[in-house]
C-alpha cells in the first residue's frame, strides 16, 4: 500500500477508520454488539390475549399452522402477483399499509395475535412489515419465516385469488 | 478528465464538503446504537452488519473531512468522498423506491434533530458528489500538506 497514491490514501483512510471504529466500540461505555440481533424464534407461544405484552416474534412452520387451526389473522407481505397466484387460506393481502391496518382493525383488536409471512425464509418483508405494524400499535406480531414455501410444501390450506 | 478546476472554488469546495462530514459524523460518533438503528431501517444491509457500519462509517466521515480541510491525503480522501456519497445516494433511493417512510440518520440520529429521507436528500448528496469529483479532478495542489505536492 503506497500512501502516495490515491487508492493507497483511500485504502489507509478505510483501513485507519475500521481500526479506530472497532476499538473505540470496544472501550465506550455505551458499545453496540458486532452483529444486529436478529428476531428470535419463539421456543413456545400462546397465542391467547390474556397478557397484553407486546410480541415480536418469529415462528416455525408447526407453530404457524397450530395458529393457523386457531384461527389466528395471517398477513401477506408479498406483492400483489404473489399473492393472487396463492396465498394461505384467509390471509389478508398488502396492498397499503394504512388500508390493511384499518381492514386489520375492522376485524380484530389490537392485542390479538396476527403471523405476517412472504416468500421464503430469505425475504425480509414480512420483518419490515411486522416492525411496520408494531410502529402502528399491533402488539402480538409473529413472523412465519419459512413463509408460502414451506406452507405450499407442507401442502396446508391455501387458496387463489378469484 | 481535463483539469481545469481553479484554485480558490477547489479549496471553497475542500472547505465545504469537510465541515459537513465532520459535522455529520459527529452526532453519530456520540451514539452508535441510534445509528446502528438508523442505518437498518433502509433494509439493505444484510446479516445484521450494520451495527459494524455504526462503527465505523462516523469515523470514516471524520477523517474524510479533517484530511480535506487540512490539507492531507486530499485524492484519498476525495475518493472515499465518492464513495460514500454513491452509497448514500443508492441507499436513499432505493428506500424510496420501495416507499418506506424513514429518518435519513445523515446529520443527526436523535428523535428531535431528524429529518426524513426525499428527494432533496438525493439531490443534496448529488451535489457533494459533484464537488467531490471537483476536489479529485483539480488543477494545481495548493495549500496541500502530505503528500507534498511535486
Amino acid at each position: 500500500m503506497d500512501i502516495r497514491t490515491p487508492l493507497g490514501q483511500s485504502v489507509f483512510l478505510l483501513l485507519f477508520s475500521c481500526i479506530v471504529g472497532f476499538g473505540s466500540n470496544l472501550v465506550r461505555g455505551d458499545s453496540i454488539p458486532w452483529i444486529a440481533p436478529q428476531i428470535e424464534i419463539a421456543e413456545s407461544i400462546t397465542p391467547e390475549t390474556e397478557s397484553n405484552e407486546p410480541v415480536l416474534a418469529a415462528i416455525s412452520l408447526s407453530q404457524a399452522k397450530n395458529l393457523f387451526d386457531d384461527g389466528t389473522l395471517f398477513v401477506d407481505a408479498r406483492d400483489d402477483a404473489y399473492y393472487t397466484a396463492g396465498h394461505i387460506q384467509g390471509a389478508l393481502k398488502t396492498a397499503f399499509l394504512m388500508e390493511l391496518i384499518f381492514t386489520i382493525e375492522a376485524i380484530q383488536d389490537k392485542n390479538a395475535p396476527l403471523v405476517v409471512y412472504c416468500g421464503d425464509p430469505g425475504c425480509g418483508d414480512s420483518e419490515d412489515l411486522a416492525y411496520n405494524l408494531q410502529d402502528s400499535g399491533f402488539n402480538k406480531l409473529y413472523v412465519f419465516k419459512g413463509g408460502w414455501l414451506e406452507w405450499s410444501k407442507a401442502g396446508y390450506p391455501s387458496e387463489r385469488d378469484q | 478528465m481535463t483539469r481545469y478546476f481553479k484554485v480558490q472554488i477547489v479549496f471553497f469546495f475542500r472547505l465545504i464538503i469537510g465541515i459537513i462530514f465532520i459535522y455529520a459524523s459527529w452526532d453519530k460518533i456520540a451514539h452508535p446504537a441510534a445509528f446502528a438503528t438508523a442505518i437498518g431501517n433502509y433494509h439493505a444491509v444484510p446479516f445484521g452488519l450494520e451495527n459494524m457500519m455504526a462503527m465505523v462509517l462516523p469515523w470514516l466521515e471524520l477523517f474524510v473531512g479533517v484530511c480535506l480541510v487540512a490539507g492531507i491525503m486530499v485524492d484519498g480522501a476525495a475518493i472515499m468522498c465518492i464513495l460514500m456519497n454513491i452509497v448514500f445516494i443508492f441507499a436513499i433511493s432505493q428506500a424510496l423506491a420501495r416507499g418506506i417512510d424513514i429518518e435519513c440518520g445523515c446529520f443527526s440520529v436523535s428523535k428531535e434533530g431528524g429529518e426524513n429521507i426525499g428527494l432533496q436528500t438525493i439531490l443534496r448528496d448529488i451535489a457533494y458528489l459533484a464537488m467531490s469529483f471537483v476536489i479529485l479532478y483539480r488543477n494545481e495542489k495548493r495549500l496541500e500538506f502530505f503528500p507534498k505536492p511535486v
